[in-house]
C-alpha cells in the first residue's frame, strides 16, 4: 500500500467529480436492476394485468383516458354493485390512474402512442427505480452517500417491495411506496433546515400520496409522532416548528381536496394525532417565545402548569367528542391493527382477506433475508448518533415492525426502513474494514493509557463508542470480514432473484404448472371463461360471483357484477354469501330479485387449485351469518365432529347449499364410478353428484376452474322448478319402462364420459 | 307504545284463564315471589315446572336447565347463571307484571325427575315453551337455544333469539360497572401519584439512552420474529413430536411455535450484536493481537448463526435452494 496512492483516493476534493459520476452511474444501474428484476412475469407470460384490484385500476384508467378527467371525476358506475351502483369517482384514490393517464398523454405528445395497458403494466417497475432513488436521498440524509447507494440497491431488489410492484401489479402501492419515501425525505430535509419551502414540498408530495393510497395515514401519524418524541426529548426548535406547521397546514388542506378523503382529516381519530400535535407545537412555541422574553422562574413553572392543563383539557375534549360520536371512531381496518381480536369478531370481511393475517417469522425472512438481522443493528447505530433525523428512523422502525407483525400486507411499509437501517449497518462495517491504511499499534505505555481510559470513562458516552476510534490493524481481519459480507450480499441478491422469480411473478390470472417432462404448461382458465362471458352473453347480463372476482369480471368480461373487491356494502356482500350458502329454493328467490343472469364459481378440485370458492366458502357463510344469523349458521356446515367436509360425510346444509352444488355438479361423471376425488381437499366424493333444479350449466373451463351457470327463467306454466324437474324425471322414467330411473340416469352419464 | 295492546290483550287473556280455572297463582308476580328466585326469574322444582310447562299456556316461558352445584362441576352453568339473571332482571325492570314472558331456572339438584323425563344428559340447556293458546301446533313445540361458546355477551344473544322467535322484544340493561370505573380512576390517580413520587429516581432511567435503545431493539426483535402471530393465533409453545420427542420447529411456511420464534429472535439478536461489535467495538480495541482474535471470533459467530438461520428456513420451506456453509440442512 503506497500511502501516496491512498492519500490520493482519500482526498475528497481531488476525486469529487469522479465520485459524482460514479454515483450517477451506480444509481442508474440500480434503477435498471430494479426494473429488470420485476419483468419476470412479462417475459414468462405476457404483458398482462395481475390479480384482482389492478383490474379495477386498469378499467378506471381506460375510462380516464377515454372520457377525460372531469368525466372520470364524476363517474357513476352502474355496472358494479348491481342494482346499487357505485359513485366510483368519489370513492377511489385517483392518484394512480391520473399518473398513468398523464404518462399516456405525455407519450402521445412526443408521438409515442403507447397502449394504456402497457403503461399500466410497466408503471410499477418504472416507479421502483424512482423508489430506489428516493431511498438513496433519504439514507444520504441519515449517514452518507455510500450508505445511500447501498440502501437504494437493497430497496431495488428487496422482495418485500417487489411483491407489490412486479410488472402488471397495477395497484396503488405501485406508486405509493415511492411517494412514501420521497415524502419522508422531504420531511427530514424540512426538519433539518427548518425551511418552509421544503415543508411545502413535503406537503405537496403528501397530497400526491393521499390521492394515491389509503396508507397515507401512516405518514399522517408518523410525522406527528416524530415531532412529539422530539418535543418530549426537549429538542423543540424553531426548525421543527416551521417544518411541521407548514407541512400540516398545507398538507391537510391539500388532502381534503381528494373527494374520497374530504373532511376525514378533521373528523376521524386516525387524523387526530396530527391535529393534536399541531395544537401542541403552537403551545410549545408560545411558551418558548415567552421563556425568551420573561426569565422569571416562577413564571416558567406557571406556564408549564398551563401547558399541562391545556393538554389534559384538549385530550378530555377529544375523548368526549369520540365517545359522544361527533368524531368518528376508528375505522374498522385501522382499529383491527390495535385490538388484534377485533376484526375476527366484528368484521369478518376484513378478517377474511389473506393480506390481513398476522405475519409468521418465515415471511419476514422470505421478504427481507439478511436485512432482517441487520435491521436492529442499524437502529442501534441510530441511537448512537441520535440526531433529530435518527429519532425519525427509530420511531418508524418500531411502529412499522409492529404493523408488519400484525398484518402481512404492511410488510410493505416496513421494507423501506429495513433497507435504510441495514444499509447503515453494512456501510458502517465497510467504512471500518475497507480502510486501506492500518493504524500503528501504540507502545505499551500502560500508565498513560490507563489514565486516558479513565478519563474517557468518566467523560461518559454511549456504550461501545466510549473508547477512541483507532481502526483495524490486521489486513487479514479486514479481508475476512469483507469477504464474509461480500458472500452474504451475493447470497442476498440470489435470494431476492429466486423469491421474485418463484413467488411474486405469477399474475394469478394465468397459472403456470410444470409438465412431467419439465416444460411449462399455462393454465388459462380464467381468461377463457371471462372471454366466454364477453362473447356469449348479452352486454347487460348480470353476473353473480363472490366479491373476489368482481373486478376481474368487470375488467375482462365487461359485464355487470353484484359485488366486487371494493367491499363498500357489507349487506350486499352478505346477500351474495347467503345466496351461495342457502338451499336452492332460497337462493333462487335472491337470484331472481337481483335479476342475476349468470352465476360464476371458482372450483379447484380437479386441478388442485387451492384458492377456490369451496375453501373461501366458510367466509361467505360467516359474512352472511353476520347479517342473517337466523337463516345462515356456520355451525351447520360442520359435521358433528366439527370438521369441514365435502365428501359423503358433509352435512345436509353443506350438500344442499348452492355453492356445493355448483362446484360439484357433474364432477363425479369425470371419473370412473366411485373414484371421484377432490384434489384440493383430498376428499373422495360420492358417485351420486348433486342435482341442480334452478340453474343450467352454461360453461365450464378447460380445467374446471371456472364454472358458469345460467339462472333458469320462470317456468312457462308457472310451476316451480322442483316440480318441473320432478315432472321431467318422471317422463324419462316413463319412456324407459322397465329400467329404474336412477339406473337410467347413470347410464346416460356414463355415455357422456366416453 | 307498542306494548300497550299486547298488555291489554294479555291481561284480558289472563283474567279469562283465571276465570275459567281457579289457579293457585293470580299473577306471575305472585308466582315469582312465591319462590326464592331473583326478581326476574323463578326458581323452579319438578312440580312448579310441570305447572308452568303444561298446556294450556297463554304465556311464553323460558326455562334454563342447569346444574349449579359444585358437585357436578358444570363451569358453563356457573358462567351463564349471572347472564340469565341479568336477562330476567332486564325483562322484569321493563315489565314488572311479566307480561307473558316468564323466566325460570330448574336446577338438577331439585329437578332430577324432569331432567330424566326430558332425557337431558347435559347442562346448561335453555328451552323456550311458546304459548299453546295461539299459533299453529308446529309453532307450539318447545325450542332449544344453541349456546355459542365464543359469545362474549350471552345475555344479548339470548335476547336477540327471544326477540326473533317470540312476539316480545327483549332488551338487556347491563348495570353500569362502578367497580371498573373506580378501579380505573383510582388506578390513574395512583399512577400519577406514584410517578410524581418516583420521578427523581426514575428520571435518570427515563433519560437514559441505553434503556430506550434496549426497549426499541427488544420491540423490533419481538415483532420481526413473529411474536404478534403467536399472540393472535395463540400457537402452542412446543408440540410433542412423533416418537415422544419435542418438536421445536413447526413444519410449514406459515406456521410457527412459540419457542421457535424465541429461538429465531435470539439468533437475530446475536447476529445484530455481532455486526454492531464488528463495526463499533473492534476498531476501538487497542491491542492488535486481541483485535485480530476478536474480529475472527465475531466473524465466525456471524457465519455460523447465519448459516443456522438459513438451514432452519430451509427446513420450513423445502423448495428453498440456498444454503450457507458450514451448516447444510
Amino acid at each position: 500500500m503506497s500511502t501516496a496512492k491512498s492519500k490520493l483516493f482519500k482526498d475528497p476534493a481531488s476525486t469529487e467529480s469522479v465520485r459524482s459520476i460514479l454515483r450517477v452511474v451506480i444509481l442508474l444501474t440500480i434503477a435498471a436492476a430494479a426494473v429488470a428484476s420485476r419483468l419476470f412475469s412479462v417475459i414468462r407470460f405476457e404483458s398482462i394485468i395481475h390479480e384482482f384490484d389492478p383490474w379495477f385500476n386498469f378499467r378506471a384508467s381506460k375510462y380516464l383516458v377515454k372520457h377525460g378527467f372531469f368525466d372520470f371525476w364524476n363517474w357513476f358506475d352502474d355496472r358494479t354493485w348491481y342494482p346499487l351502483g357505485r359513485v366510483t369517482g368519489g370513492t377511489l384514490y385517483p392518484g394512480l390512474m391520473v399518473t398513468s393517464g398523464a404518462i399516456w398523454h405525455a407519450l402521445r405528445m412526443i408521438s409515442l402512442p403507447v397502449d394504456i395497458r402497457n403503461i399500466c403494466v410497466l408503471l410499477a417497475p418504472g416507479f421502483s427505480g424512482l423508489t430506489a432513488f428516493a431511498t438513496y436521498l433519504f439514507t444520504k440524509e441519515m449517514k452518507d452517500s455510500g450508505a445511500g447507494l447501498l440502501a437504494a440497491a437493497f430497496m431495488g431488489i428487496a422482495p418485500g417491495y417487489i411483491s407489490r410492484s412486479v410488472a402488471g401489479s397495477y395497484d396503488n402501492e405501485a406508486i405509493a411506496i415511492f411517494l412514501l419515501m420521497f415524502t419522508f425525505y422531504l420531511w427530514i430535509k424540512a426538519a433539518k433546515l427548518g425551511s418552509a419551502m421544503w415543508g411545502g414540498l413535503c406537503a405537496l408530495f403528501y397530497f400526491y400520496m393521499v390521492s394515491a393510497w389509503g396508507g397515507y395515514v401512516f405518514i399522517t401519524n408518523l410525522i406527528p409522532l416524530h415531532v412529539f418524541v422530539l418535543i418530549l426529548m426537549g429538542r423543540y426548535s424553531g426548525r421543527i416548528y416551521v417544518a411541521y406547521s407548514s407541512w400540516y397546514a398545507l398538507g391537510t388542506l391539500a388532502s381534503m381536496q381528494v373527494p374520497f378523503v374530504g373532511f376525514l382529516p378533521v373528523k376521524t381519530s386516525e387524523h387526530m394525532a396530527a391535529l393534536g400535535i399541531f395544537g401542541l407545537i403552537q403551545l410549545v412555541a408560545f411558551v418558548d417565545y415567552l421563556r425568551g422574553q420573561v426569565p422569571s422562574k416562577q413564571f416558567n413553572t406557571l406556564l408549564r402548569a398551563l401547558v399541562i392543563l391545556i393538554t389534559v383539557v384538549a385530550f378530555t375534549g377529544l375523548v368526549t367528542l369520540t365517545v359522544t360520536g361527533v368524531i368518528a371512531p376508528w375505522s374498522g381496518r385501522f382499529y383491527s391493527l390495535w385490538d388484534t381480536g377485533y376484526a375476527k369478531i366484528h368484521i369478518p370481511i376484513i378478517a377474511s382477506v389473506s393480506e390481513h393475517q398476522p405475519t409468521a417469522w418465515p415471511s419476514f425472512f422470505f421478504d427481507l433475508n439478511m436485512l432482517i438481522w441487520l435491521f436492529p443493528a442499524g437502529v442501534y447505530l441510530c441511537f448512537r448518533q441520535l440526531r433529530d433525523e435518527h429519532v425519525f428512523i427509530i420511531v418508524y422502525s418500531v411502529m412499522a415492525s409492529y404493523f408488519a407483525g400484525v398484518m402481512v400486507r404492511l410488510m410493505l411499509t416496513l421494507t423501506p426502513i429495513v433497507c435504510v437501517t441495514a444499509a447503515i449497518t453494512v456501510s458502517s462495517i465497510f467504512d471500518t474494514y475497507l480502510e486501506i491504511d492500518s493504524p500503528e499499534e501504540q507502545d505499551e505505555d500502560s500508565d498513560s493509557k490507563k489514565s486516558k481510559k479513565a478519563k474517557e470513562l468518566s467523560g461518559g458516552g454511549f456504550l461501545s463508542s466510549k473508547a477512541p476510534f483507532i481502526g483495524i490493524y490486521s489486513i487479514t481481519s479486514k479481508i475476512a470480514v469483507i469477504a464474509a459480507f461480500s458472500v452474504y450480499l451475493v447470497l442476498f441478491v440470489l435470494h431476492c432473484t429466486w423469491v421474485t422469480s418463484n413467488a411474486y411473478s405469477s399474475p394469478s390470472v394465468v397459472l403456470a404448472s410444470r409438465m412431467p417432462d419439465g416444460s411449462q404448461h399455462i393454465i388459462d382458465d380464467f381468461r377463457e371463461a371471462y372471454y366466454w362471458l364477453r362473447k356469449n352473453t348479452p352486454s347487460d347480463a348480470k353476473i353473480m360471483s363472490w366479491w373476489d372476482y368482481g373486478y376481474q369480471i368487470g375488467g375482462m368480461a365487461d359485464r355487470t357484477t353484484l359485488v366486487d373487491n371494493n367491499t363498500w356494502n357489507n349487506t350486499h356482500i352478505a346477500t351474495v354469501g347467503k345466496a351461495m350458502a342457502s338451499r336452492e329454493e332460497v337462493s333462487y328467490d335472491i337470484l331472481r330479485k337481483h335479476e342475476v343472469d349468470y352465476v360464476l364459481v371458482i372450483f379447484g378440485g380437479l386441478l388442485g387449485y387451492s384458492g377456490d370458492d369451496i375453501n373461501k366458502f366458510l367466509w361467505m357463510v360467516r359474512i352472511a351469518e353476520g347479517v342473517w344469523p337466523a337463516e345462515v349458521q356456520e355451525r351447520k356446515f360442520f359435521t358433528a365432529r366439527g370438521e369441514y367436509k365435502v365428501d359423503a360425510e358433509a352435512t345436509d346444509t353443506m350438500k344442499n347449499s348452492l355453492m356445493y352444488k355448483m362446484s360439484y355438479y357433474k364432477f363425479a361423471s369425470l371419473f370412473p364410478p366411485g373414484s371421484a376425488q377432490d384434489r384440493v381437499r383430498g376428499a373422495k366424493l360420492p358417485s351420486e353428484g348433486p342435482v341442480l333444479h334452478t340453474l343450467d350449466e352454461a360453461f365450464t373451463s378447460e380445467n374446471w376452474i371456472v364454472r358458469i351457470y345460467k339462472v333458469k327463467d320462470l317456468d312457462q306454466f308457472g310451476r316451480d322448478h322442483f316440480a318441473v324437474s320432478a315432472f321431467e324425471a318422471g317422463k324419462k322414467k316413463g319412456k324407459k319402462t322397465g329400467l329404474a330411473g336412477r339406473a337410467g340416469g347413470k347410464k346416460g352419464r356414463r355415455a357422456v364420459r366416453i | 307504545m307498542r306494548l300497550l295492546p299486547v298488555l291489554t290483550a294479555f291481561t284480558s287473556l289472563l283474567s279469562l284463564s283465571v276465570a275459567q280455572k281457579p289457579h293457585k297463582y293470580q299473577t306471575f308476580a305472585e308466582l315469582a315471589s312465591s319462590s326464592k328466585g331473583s326478581k326476574g326469574s323463578i326458581l323452579l322444582n319438578d312440580q312448579l315446572f310441570a305447572e308452568i310447562s303444561s298446556p294450556p299456556r297463554n304465556y311464553t316461558s323460558v326455562v334454563l336447565f342447569t346444574a349449579l352445584d359444585s358437585r357436578y362441576g358444570c363451569v358453563l352453568c356457573r358462567d351463564f347463571q349471572p347472564e340469565f339473571d341479568l336477562l330476567g332482571n332486564s325483562w322484569h325492570r321493563e315489565h314488572p307484571q311479566s307480561d307473558g314472558l316468564l323466566f325460570g331456572v330448574l336446577d338438577f339438584s331439585v329437578g332430577k325427575g324432569t331432567f330424566q323425563r326430558l332425557g337431558m344428559s347435559t347442562a346448561p340447556i335453555l328451552m323456550l315453551f311458546p304459548p299453546t293458546t295461539t299459533g299453529s301446533p308446529s309453532e307450539q313445540m318447545p325450542l332449544k337455544f344453541e349456546f355459542n361458546p365464543s359469545d362474549t355477551t350471552p345475555a344479548e344473544a339470548v335476547a336477540r333469539w327471544l326477540t326473533h322467535t317470540t312476539k316480545h322484544t327483549v332488551t338487556i340493561h347491563r348495570p353500569f360497572n362502578y367497580v371498573k370505573l373506580f378501579t380505573f380512576v383510582g388506578g390513574i390517580i395512583g399512577l400519577a401519584t406514584g410517578s410524581k413520587l418516583a420521578y427523581p429516581y426514575l428520571a435518570p432511567a427515563l433519560y437514559s439512552r441505553n434503556l430506550w435503545a434496549a426497549v426499541s431493539l427488544v420491540a423490533v426483535l419481538l415483532f420481526t420474529s413473529g411474536h404478534m402471530f403467536n399472540h393472535i393465533r395463540k400457537v402452542p409453545y412446543v408440540v410433542q413430536g412423533r416418537g415422544g420427542g419435542v418438536s421445536y420447529i413447526a413444519s410449514g411456511f406459515s406456521n410457527q411455535f412459540g419457542l421457535e420464534t424465541q429461538i429465531v429472535a435470539v439468533v437475530y439478536a446475536i447476529l445484530s450484536f455481532s455486526s454492531i461489535a464488528l463495526c463499533l467495538k473492534m476498531p476501538r480495541m487497542e491491542s492488535a493481537g486481541k483485535q485480530k482474535i476478536a474480529v475472527m471470533a465475531w466473524n465466525l459467530v456471524l457465519l455460523v448463526l447465519f448459516s443456522f438461520l438459513m438451514s432452519v428456513f430451509k427446513m420450513k420451506n423445502g423448495a428453498y435452494p440456498f444454503f450457507l456453509p458450514p451448516l447444510i440442512a
